[in-house]
């Protein structure tokens, strides 16, 4: 009986994480109201863009403008600004730490009464690049740049 | 235990830029402990909610990775007058809000 209850349980579990993979069940950009857990706990910015938008296709864009130091003195407190004011219908900025080993850091999902704007302090592990994404009218728009980091922010 | 947020804002032409400092340790879950050899439970803000008037306009999901005490700023279409409200959960169901009237 034991051996069977457990079996079912991992069913459930497994076919929720398909949905959940498959974009099914993932919330509706517009103020979502669950914390998207599988977009924050992918492994690969490619995996965690594709939780959260369900495709990890993005164009770089000139009209995102991203505000990160070129050098960050202590990586646990990396100032990054996004400012994507100039583009019209901005339904969500994310931003990504490229090596962190989960790279998604945070996500904002904005209503009509909000301007495509953020900014924040997140942790880097090591040198690497933060990207921006920005969601406006459904297409993925995308800025990076490196940052490098000369001390840790996970703990050293 | 609440969380604590300091706030400020000033519209401008319609737009009002909302700066808000929170103290939370924002704990990933991932630091390790080196007396103990485990890992500091993880204790972060996830979900924030920027309201004008009452009207729900930035909905932010955080992770562990937004450093400690965050720092947070905003822009919402308000005008001076306006109730602006700034409410927070972390994943251990700790809540923090506080509202400002814009200049």
């Amino acid at each position: 009986m034991k051996r069977r209850s457990f079996l079912k349980g991992t069913l459930a579990t497994g076919a929720a994480a398909v949905a959940v993979n498959a974009g099914l069940l993932t919330p509706s950009t517009v103020l979502a109201a669950d914390w998207n857990k599988g977009a924050f706990s992918a492994k690969t910015t490619d995996d965690a863009l594709s939780a959260v938008y369900g495709s990890s296709a993005a164009t770089a864009s000139g009209d995102i403008k991203l505000k990160a130091p070129a050098i960050a003195e202590n990586g646990a407190v990396t100032p990054v600004e996004v400012d994507a004011s100039g583009i019209d219908g901005v339904e969500s900025i994310s931003i990504l730490a490229s090596k962190n080993p989960m790279p998604m850091v945070c996500e904002y999902a904005f209503a009509a009464g909000a301007v495509g704007f953020v900014s924040t302090r997140i942790k880097m592990g090591e040198t690497m690049n933060v990207i921006a994404i920005v969601n406006a009218g459904g297409k993925l728009l995308k800025a990076e740049q490196e940052v490098k980091v000369t001390i840790g922010g996970c703990g050293g | 235990m609440a969380i604590k947020i300091r706030m400020r804002g000033k519209s401008k032409g319609g737009v009002a830029e909302i700066k808000a400092l929170i103290k939370h340790p924002m704990e990933s879950g991932a630091r390790m402990n080196k007396a103990t050899g485990k890992p500091y439970p993880a204790k972060y803000i996830d979900m924030v909610t920027v309201s004008v008037n009452g009207t729900p306009a930035v909905n932010a999901q955080w992770s562990g990775a937004v450093s400690a005490n965050p720092y947070m700023a905003v822009k919402v279409k308000a005008n001076a007058g306006d109730e602006v409200t700034v409410s927070m959960t972390d994943n251990t169901g700790d809540k923090g809000e506080e509202v400002i009237k814009l200049k």
